[in-house]
C-alpha cells in the first residue's frame, strides 16, 4: 500500500468513526436555527456540514420520532407550498437544554485558546 | 414508555381472528374426528402468526424502536389467545373432545415462559430511557 491510499484509508476510517453520532447535533443545531420541516433540516446538515454529513429523509425521520418520543423535540403542523401540511419541528425546552448543556461540555473545549490555536497552527 | 403503538394494535387484531378461524376449525375437525386436518390447520396457524408477527414487529420498530425485546407482542398474544380459547368455552363452541382444562394447562405453562421473559424484560429495560435502548438513542 503507498503512502497515499495509506492516507485516505486513514483517514475515512477516522472520518467514519467521527461522524458516528454526530448527526443528533447537526439535528439539534439546526433546529436551534429555527424551526424547520424535514426536507430543510436535511439540507440545513447537508450545507452547514459542507457535505460531509449525508442524511436520507427516512432516516431522518426515524431519528425525529425517537427525540419526540424522549421529548426533546416536538412539531407543529404548518402549511406546505401546494402540497398536504408539514410537520415543523423545533427544540423542546429539555432539547434546548440537553443541546446547550452538550456543547458546554464538549464542543466548547476546541474554543479554548491554546487548542484553537493548535488547531487552527499549520505545521 | 408507550405500550400500546399502532402496529401492535393492528397485530392484535389481525392475531384475534387468526385466533378464532383456529379455534373454529380445530373444534370442527375434531368434531368430525379428520384429525390430519388438524395438523394442517395447526401448522397453517404458526405460520400465520409468525408472519404477522414478523411483519408488524418489524414495522413497530422501524417506526419507533421500543427496547422491549419483544415482550408487548408476547404478553398481547398470551392475552388474546387464551381469551379466546376461554371465551370459546364459556359460548360453548367447542367439540365434545376438547377440555377446559387444556385451555388452563396451556395458559399455565406458556404463563411460566411469558414470566421469565418479563424478568428479561425487566434487565433490558435498565439499559433504556423511555423505552429506547440508551445506546441506540443517538446512533
Amino acid at each position: 500500500m503507498n503512502e497515499n491510499n495509506l492516507f485516505s484509508e486513514l483517514l475515512s476510517a477516522w472520518e467514519e468513526t467521527y461522524k458516528k453520532g454526530q448527526l443528533t447535533l447537526w439535528i439539534f443545531l439546526s433546529l436551534k436555527d429555527g424551526k424547520k420541516y424535514v426536507d430543510e433540516i436535511r439540507v440545513f446538515v447537508e450545507e452547514q456540514s459542507n457535505h460531509t454529513m449525508v442524511c436520507e429523509i427516512q432516516s431522518l425521520y426515524r431519528t425525529l420520532r425517537k427525540f419526540q418520543h424522549l421529548g426533546v423535540v416536538d412539531f407543529e403542523t404548518g402549511k406546505g407550498n401546494k402540497g398536504p401540511e408539514r410537520k415543523y419541528y423545533f427544540l423542546t425546552e429539555l432539547g434546548h437544554k440537553l443541546l446547550e448543556t452538550f456543547i458546554e461540555r464538549n464542543i466548547s473545549l476546541f474554543f479554548n485558546k491554546r487548542i484553537k490555536n493548535l488547531i487552527i497552527k499549520e505545521d | 414508555m408507550k405500550a400500546l403503538t399502532k402496529n401492535l394494535l393492528y397485530f392484535m387484531v389481525f392475531f384475534t381472528i387468526g385466533a378464532i378461524v383456529f379455534r373454529y376449525g380445530l373444534s370442527s375437525f375434531l368434531e368430525n374426528r379428520a384429525y390430519s386436518l388438524v395438523w394442517i390447520i395447526a401448522v397453517i396457524y404458526f405460520f400465520f402468526n409468525f408472519f404477522i408477527g414478523w411483519y408488524f414487529g418489524k414495522r413497530d420498530h422501524e417506526t419507533l424502536p421500543l427496547y422491549d425485546i419483544g415482550f408487548r407482542f408476547h404478553f398481547a398474544t398470551y392475552l388474546l389467545f387464551n381469551t379466546v380459547s376461554v371465551l370459546w368455552f364459556l359460548f360453548d363452541l367447542h367439540s365434545q373432545f376438547e377440555s377446559i382444562r387444556n385451555v388452563f394447562s396451556i395458559a399455565l405453562f406458556w404463563g411460566i415462559g411469558l414470566l421469565i421473559h418479563f424478568v428479561f424484560y425487566l434487565i433490558a429495560r435498565k439499559n433504556t430511557i423511555k423505552g429506547l435502548n440508551k445506546e441506540e438513542i443517538f446512533d
